[in-house]
């Protein structure tokens, strides 16, 4: 190789202007899959050709172990359209997913802000804000089942004192995934709260102090400097809060199976519903193609709506 | 700096690196040696039935020197039926297998097992000293097709304790509805609402045993005895009978809904244990743990049925076990050896003693160690005499057609727009729309026709 170059620089010195474009293209080519090669073939095997083998199973009927049989076209497709639980779960999802981005975000920003504050024993708060990073969610599951439990559960127990209705949580179609809403929140509060108040600690004293010379109000102060400085971790939360709230299938499955009534049969739960308990490969595929183009979809709105106002 | 960083990283790699090899091989290592017959034998107990199980393999393989049976636990029922049907014929796949009654059918046309039948024949083996409800369960063509094993009934629990307080008149050993609905409203309001009267989970097992307590097949083809099914019937007589005695006591107020799943069955017993319930039918394997669970006195009776018809008496829920075709044969004898061990009167009444599932040979009863839980406890005889009284035929006997988790699901979403005020009739006819849809496909998908 050393030798090779190094005749080829006697006869033409290499100078930038006679390497040949081509040659260098080449040789950076191979480069980059030298490098890139082995990830990119995790990445073929793992993730690419799944999603391809999926793509591809949702225009098939499958058997009892998972082989593709019938060609179907389009009937995968259009029996999920037309099955009215499929929209119910697509309506629940949106909704969860809605209400969950935007409570986490909300009350995160609200702890991390009151977390700053400097008073006595916060230290003992800010622990407290973020503990439930540190609660699985088969512990957090079982600590709120107790709590919604309609006969000894802390709710029933609180409504019965104070003559309020008693609410059956887990068990009405009314309640059930604003219940299932409740302890995801919770579950997620702990995260948001640590990356939103790491977030603040980073806006510089000195543009609060600017704002005090220039007699700016306290709510305005949050408005024009905190806001737009924290910008990039607000979007970021926001990201991987609406991703995760698609993706939640642990807390469905402890606590109320996708019942009652389909009320919290969210599409992550269906898929799995569909895939490994009742085996039927095909539907679960087409519905996976679906949730991609869904989240797809959102993330996509996501940027264009948001992604301009980031400050970096 | 004492230890430098490097030595301690080092000490690090090689101590994680001694527990992975003392963790593979040790364990790995079994307590025979080579000459003996390795029978792996797939399950999905946990808690008191796991360690109960974990002792029949240990006593079976000091009782001969020939086999040694491995068990290994895999999880949940659902998640072992598809790690069965997708190893089938590997080298990871088990020579002996459980697997839940609702794979049963799924199973079966899948080819993957040599029916139990074939060892009995070989062994002339009595058969019928084992249960015929449950052996018909797992039964097709007259031929078994794998052998009953962890078995339980659905049963009513009533408070005993709690009625006598009250100054109830306790239900009759094998009640109607309206015997039920009775003692619910009684509940209720003697104890001014603060004690509810009844609970039905929404759990379509249950709604299965509506139909079977009624004599009526849920699937055509005689409940897939004759055929692959290709309609069900959620609509009958039996279903709207057993869906307006629970609606009855819903409007009445003495019912209280506490969800599907297992949150909903951790719930309710709860409840039952905290004095806050006073009856609900379910499974007879939660026996032991409601006796354990409280000093009340314990009241159990059979399923209820509808007024003014016979009960034909409920089909069974739990697994069977299995031997792999894809096994050579001395190993499908070994595990055939096991299944006969655990079938014994002595492991069967020990079975139902530790775990509380039901002794399936007839037998077991006449062991010292149920008549002495007998003695002590009356009424933990009820389950048994209950699988006892009851004669196989098509409607009790099961349901053998796949896609039975998909008839629950769909069952019980029907229950539950039921529970919270839905048209009973349009719920369950919603239900049988999409099962009959899920059939087509599914006998489409796997090329299936009735000739």
């Amino acid at each position: 190789m050393q030798q090779s170059l190094s005749g080829k620089a006697k006869t033409r010195p290499l100078t930038p202007a006679n390497v040949t474009v081509g040659r260098r293209r080449w040789s950076e080519r191979g480069y980059a899959l030298l490098f890139l090669g082995p990830s990119l073939a995790l990445l073929a095997v793992f993730i690419f050709w799944p999603m391809l083998k999926t793509l591809y199973m949702s225009f098939f009927l499958t058997d009892k172990f998972g082989h593709i049989t019938v060609f179907n076209g389009l009937g995968n497709y259009r029996s999920l359209l037309q099955d009215a639980s499929y929209w119910a779960s697509l309506g629940a999802t949106l909704s969860y997913v809605a209400v969950v981005a935007v409570l986490t975000i909300v009350l995160g920003l609200i702890l991390a802000v009151a977390a700053q504050q400097q008073l006595k024993g916060i230290g003992f708060f800010k622990t407290l804000f973020s503990s439930t990073m540190g609660i699985s969610v088969s512990v957090a599951a079982i600590f709120w089942l107790f709590a919604f439990n309609p006969s000894v559960g802390v709710f029933a127990q609180l409504s019965q004192a104070l003559h309020l209705p008693e609410i059956n949580w887990l068990a009405d179609p009314h309640f059930a995934l604003l219940a299932i809403i409740i302890t995801t929140v919770w579950m997620n509060l702990g995260f948001t709260f640590l990356i939103l108040f790491g977030a603040l600690q980073q806006v510089p004293r000195s543009l609060y102090d600017a704002a005090d010379v220039a007699g700016v109000a306290k709510r305005t102060q949050f408005l024009k400097v905190t806001l737009p400085m924290i910008s990039p971790t607000l979007f970021f939360v926001t990201t991987v809060t609406l991703i995760d709230a698609f993706k939640s299938f642990g807390l469905i499955d402890l606590m109320t199976a996708g019942g009652p009534s389909n009320a919290t049969n969210l599409l992550v739960y269906r898929v799995y519903q569909d895939a490994f308990l009742n085996g039927s490969y095909a539907q679960a595929s087409t519905e996976s193609v679906v949730l991609t183009l869904l989240i797809a979809v959102v993330t996509l709105v996501q940027f264009k709506l948001f992604g301009k106002r980031v400050t970096y | 700096m004492a230890v430098k960083l490097e030595t301690r990283l080092w000490w690090c790699w090689l101590s994680g690196l001694l527990l992975i090899v003392t963790l593979t091989f040790g364990l790995g290592t079994t307590a025979y040696g080579a000459g003996r017959t390795k029978i792996v034998f797939w399950h999905e107990m946990t808690g008191p039935a796991q360690a109960q199980l974990m002792t029949d393999a240990k006593a079976f393989n000091a009782s001969q020197s020939k086999y040694e049976v491995v068990p290994e636990f895999e999880g949940s029922y659902n998640e072992a039926v598809q790690k069965i049907l997708h190893t089938h014929g590997t080298s990871a796949a088990p020579a002996l297998f459980q697997s839940m009654d609702v794979s049963t059918a799924q199973l079966y046309h899948a080819n993957v097992a040599t029916p139990v039948q074939k060892f009995i024949d070989a062994d002339h083996y009595d058969v019928s000293q084992i249960s015929s409800v449950a052996r018909a369960f797992y039964s097709q063509n007259g031929k078994q097709i794998s052998m009953p094993f962890n078995t339980s009934q659905p049963v009513l629990y009533y408070n005993a304790s709690l009625l006598k307080r009250l100054g109830i008149k306790a239900p009759p050993v094998n009640p109607t509805y309206s015997d039920i609905t009775r003692v619910a409203k009684a509940i209720t309001a003697k104890s001014n609402g603060k004690v509810k009267g009844l609970t039905v989970e929404v759990y379509g097992w249950l709604f299965e045993q509506f139909m079977a307590n009624g004599n009526t097949v849920m699937a055509n083809q005689n409940n897939g005895r004759s055929g692959y099914p290709t309609t069900v019937d959620f609509t009958s007589t039996a279903t709207q009978k057993a869906m307006a005695w629970i609606r009855e006591n819903i409007q009445a107020k003495d019912f209280i809904d506490f969800g599907a799943g297992s949150q909903a069955e951790s719930n309710e017993i709860a409840a039952f244990l905290a004095g806050k319930l006073g009856m609900f039918v379910q499974s007879s394997a939660y026996i032991s743990q409601l006796l354990a669970g409280t000093k009340d006195q314990l009241g159990i009776t059979y399923y209820p049925h509808a007024d003014g018809t016979k009960a034909n008496g409920v089909s069974i829920g739990g697994a069977s076990l299995w031997i792999a075709n894809s096994q050579p044969k001395n190993v499908q004898q070994g595990a055939w050896q096991f299944i006969k061990y655990v079938m014994t009167p002595q492991a069967q009444a020990a079975w139902q003693k530790a775990t509380g599932y039901l002794a399936l040979n007839q037998k077991s009863q006449h062991q010292a160690i149920l008549k002495q839980l007998y003695a002590k406890q009356p009424v933990a005889k009820v389950p048994s005499e209950q699988l006892a009284a009851a004669t196989a035929n098509p409607a009790n006997s099961g349901i053998f057609m796949e896609g039975l988790l998909q008839e629950r699901t769909l069952t019980q979403t029907a229950m539950a727009t039921i529970y919270n005020g839905g048209n009973i009739t349009s719920a369950l006819k919603t239900a049988e729309t999409s099962m009959n849809q899920y059939l087509a496909n599914n006998n489409r998908a796997n090329q299936y026709t009735n000739h």
